[in-house]
């Protein structure tokens, strides 16, 4: 059974429609990459599955859960919304880590809140916390405030926040976007832990060889639809859509 | 003489005092209030309120002053603020607070708009309630980003208090020029000035402590 569903989503805004007719599926642990140009859609698709945006169509299911189902659920309330976005977590291009709170802090602040409402113990998320640091090789940095990390470390304090609340899927906002080039492989390196553990997550990156290297799937969109999708080697390395052809074509003159 | 100047001046000082404290006390929080109004996405609500912001804004307290105690007697023929010093006094206050409330409420708006949009939807998809990221994420933020102008307005303050003297609230330059006439005296005048440098000093220690205190992060 697929871990995520997502069937002919749909979202416009205003009269532009940003992103028309996806479908696609993922299992448990596959890290699917979804590669395209600016204003294709995807970083729209991650915010969709995120409900940072509500979709104007279509259907999202999480195991057996339909997230949402626009033939059914006209509107939904702000605190189902809540529930339901915990099946995902979601590192954005610019970090957001909240900066009056150490690395540490920024982790711990949302389990915190949730055991408020459902009870559990304190120690054990700071543990958790301190674990999912470690993982992500910030041990000794998690007294520091966000300003006194650099990007990729803040990047990865980002990581283990949103791993800290353990969602179905973990999505990545081209998370190596805003950051220095020297920087970028820090932060590759710990999504490739992550998925070498079998993390279910889904990267919007412009790295193509991190994304032919990390991917069990690779979607490549192109004006608000899935183009091409399949294995790395299916899609970047012998790509037979026209459009993906161009994309990738243009990808590497600009990469040398 | 210096005694008794001095006495004089601190009874005026102490209702210079207490109008300057009375004033934050409401102003402040109804600052709050308005720059939700200013910030609604209702425009029934925005539009007035943006208004009135406007005309207090863009007109001398000094004005607003004559016309919060002149105005009800002329158009109510009643006395709504009481008689004496005490109705005077209720009426400096009223005015006192309606103008600085608009002024606050807009370096609330300001700071308030001013938290990148990314810091709310990092709570959101971290499942937080609207309640949550306020109170945990953007108000401090704000608070950190309001302290400058706020503390340049709340110094302003206290020297606009001297205008109340305009419908006869008897404040410390009142006490002062007041020896002018009774003594013929003038250094009394001066001598009320060393009142507010002392007073603004102080808060402006006070202030620069309060962003110390914040300047642990960015």
């Amino acid at each position: 059974m697929p871990v995520l569903e997502v069937r002919n989503l749909k979202k416009s805004f205003d009269s532009t429609e940003v992103i028309h007719d996806i479908s696609f599926s993922m299992e448990e642990g596959e890290t699917v990459t979804i590669i395209g140009s600016s204003g294709s859609g995807k970083t729209t698709l991650l915010r969709c599955l995120n409900f940072l945006e509500r979709p104007d169509g279509g259907m999202i299911k999480v195991k057996d859960d339909v997230l949402f189902d626009n033939d059914v659920i006209k509107s939904l309330s702000v605190e189902s919304v809540r529930k339901k976005r915990l099946h995902f977590g979601l590192v954005f291009q610019s970090f957001n880590l909240f900066p009056q709170y150490t690395a540490l802090e920024n982790v711990m602040l949302a389990p915190r809140l949730m055991q408020k409402e459902n009870g559990g113990a304190e120690g054990e998320i700071k543990e958790r916390a301190e674990e999912l640091l470690r993982q992500m090789g910030l041990e000794d940095r998690m007294g520091n405030y966000p300003h006194e990390l650099s990007g990729g470390q803040q990047q990865r304090v980002a990581i283990a926040r949103a791993l800290a609340l353990n969602p179905d899927i973990l999505c990545f906002d081209e998370p190596t976007s805003a950051l220095d080039p020297e920087l970028t492989g820090e932060v590759l390196r710990v999504i490739k832990d992550l998925s070498t553990r079998h993390m279910t997550m889904i990267i919007v990156t412009h790295e193509m060889d991190f994304a032919h290297d990390v991917s069990d799937k690779v979607i490549f969109m192109d004006g608000g639809v899935i183009v091409e999708e399949g294995t790395p080697q299916e899609v970047i390395d012998a790509p037979k859509n026209e459009r993906t052809i161009q994309f990738l074509s243009n990808y590497s003159k600009r990469n040398g | 003489m210096f005694l008794t100047v001095t006495w004089t001046l601190l009874g005026g000082f102490l209702q210079t005092l207490r109008l300057f404290a009375l004033t934050l006390l409401f102003a402040l929080p109804l600052g709050l209030v308005i720059s939700f109004g200013s910030m609604s996405r209702l425009r029934i609500i925005k539009t007035p309120v943006r208004f009135v912001i406007w005309i207090i804004r863009g007109t001398p307290l000094m004005l607003q002053l004559l016309v919060i105690y002149y105005g009800p007697g002329i158009i109510l023929h009643s006395n709504v603020w009481g008689s004496g010093d005490g109705g005077r006094f209720v009426a400096a206050l009223v005015a006192f607070v309606i103008n600085y409330s608009c002024y606050f409420s807009e370096i609330y708006r300001g700071g308030i708009q001013s938290i990148p949009v990314g810091q709310y939807e990092a709570g959101q998809v971290l499942g937080m309630t609207k309640h949550q990221i306020f109170y945990k994420i953007v108000l401090l933020q704000v608070i950190k980003r309001i302290v400058p102008p706020i503390s340049n307005e709340v110094i302003t303050l206290v020297k606009d208090t001297s205008l109340a003297r305009v419908i006869a609230v008897y404040e410390i330059i009142w006490e002062g020029q007041s020896f002018i006439k009774g003594a013929g005296i003038i250094w009394p005048l001066f001598y009320t000035g060393v009142f507010y440098l002392v007073f603004s000093g102080l808060l402006t220690v006070l202030f620069g402590r309060i962003e110390k205190k914040l300047s642990y992060f960015r």
